[in-house]
């Protein structure tokens, strides 16, 4: 590499690093706190992870009272689970999907479920479709058949603001007293067959 | 020191006083005995490289030579352009990254009859709870709503009722999130463009 490019190449990296560092933590975190989160998050940066997650995740900690140790835990575990994610997705991820996903591995699906999800959803973006997924497994939708239902959505080219009301609609359902797994396959089944005759009907 | 000896000395001495006759072809025969001196190795080197000379090579030879010419110059390409794009990477993301869409205007609704202020929070606005665009109104009958920016994207948010109390959006998903035990919500924001 020539001196030219060498310089370049610094130049570019100091100027990265001097506009990464978040006020923010320095401001809401105590010091030896905000020097681990830092660590992570410069870590993060050189592997080309998005680091405004883990900045949220750490003013998250602080607003909450949680105590350093616990922030800097919860920050480095997001760390991991973004890079999965970024594995699990594909290098052209982007930073909201990385984050949704990370989320998602926290909620339970695994690795191979985001992949799935990924090749469902080609082109589009996963941020919703795991949001939807998050929340039915928080309902008590099993892994499995929320990550099903979305796959099989996905598939059926159906568009985020119908999955917001998908996702609406079943909740409304579990507080009617209607079984989770239930509520949430009948709902997809209905969003499907909507869709069009070609695509799959969702298993119940 | 005796007599005899200083006449000796005088007579040494004058002769070479005497001027020294040197025939006409002397510098010529001291110059060609200098040229006929071994040479300095870099005089030798560079006479070789400068005096032209016939090189013979094979079909086969020539081929070799053409295909390892090719190789190191398809490397060092390679390796050029790959350094190149690493650096300028940064570089082109900082020129001609796309503006990031604008924030969007997205209400926030949460039913506290008994809460004497309520304020969301979430990755949007740092988790400041006294953040003043994120301040709900009462709207009566124990409605609490405001109407606040926020970037595209996915986000996860909570209500903080009466600075204490933080209760995720029940209209909204739900995010497992354990980490610090409290509940969130999770909203993801599209460009209206």
């Amino acid at each position: 590499m020539s001196v030219g490019v060498r310089t370049l190449v610094a130049l570019t990296l100091v100027a990265r690093v001097a506009s990464a560092q978040d006020p923010r933590l320095a401001q809401r975190l105590d010091k030896p706190t905000y020097v681990a989160v830092n660590a992570i998050v410069d870590s993060a940066r050189v592997v080309n992870l998005p680091t405004a997650p883990l900045v949220d995740k750490a003013l998250e900690g602080a607003a909450k009272g949680s105590d350093g140790q616990k922030i800097v835990a919860a920050v480095h575990l997001l760390s991991v689970r973004m890079a999965a994610s970024r594995r699990a997705l594909g290098s052209n991820a982007t930073g909201d999907e990385i984050k949704a996903a990370a989320t998602a591995l926290g909620a339970g699906m695994s690795t191979r479920d985001l992949a799935r999800l990924r090749t469902a959803t080609g082109k589009r973006s996963v941020a919703m479709p795991l949001a939807v997924a998050i929340d039915l497994i928080g309902r008590d939708v099993p892994v499995a058949t929320a990550t099903s239902l979305l796959i099989q959505l996905e598939r059926s080219g159906v568009k985020d603001s119908d999955l917001a009301l998908f996702q609406r609609n079943v909740r409304a359902d579990i507080d009617h007293g209607a079984d989770p797994t239930v509520a949430a396959t009948t709902r997809a089944r209905g969003l499907v067959a909507r869709a069009g005759p070609a695509a799959p009907k969702p298993s119940e | 020191m005796r007599d005899d000896d200083i006449v000796n000395f005088d007579e040494i001495a004058r002769e070479l006083q005497k001027p020294v006759r040197v025939d006409r072809s002397f510098n010529e025969r001291v110059m060609d005995s200098v040229l006929r001196l071994p040479r300095h190795a870099r005089a030798r080197l560079w006479k070789r490289l400068t005096t032209p000379r016939t090189v013979t090579i094979t079909p086969l030879g020539w081929g070799l030579a053409a295909a390892s010419l090719l190789l190191f110059a398809s490397l060092g390409v390679i390796h050029a352009k790959e350094d190149l794009h690493r650096a300028a990477q940064p570089i082109a993301k900082a020129l001609f990254a796309t503006p990031a869409a604008a924030p969007q205007r997205v209400q926030f609704v949460l039913v506290a009859p008994d809460a004497k202020k309520v304020a969301v929070v979430g990755d949007f606005n740092g988790w400041d709870a006294s953040h003043v665009a994120y301040q709900a109104q009462q709207r009566g009958g124990g409605v609490w709503s405001v109407t606040a920016p926020v970037p595209v994207g996915h986000h996860r948010y909570s209500f903080v009722v009466d600075d204490s109390l933080w209760v995720a959006d029940p209209t909204a998903p739900r995010v497992i999130d354990t980490d610090y035990g409290l509940p969130n919500s999770a909203i993801v924001v599209e460009d209206n463009k």
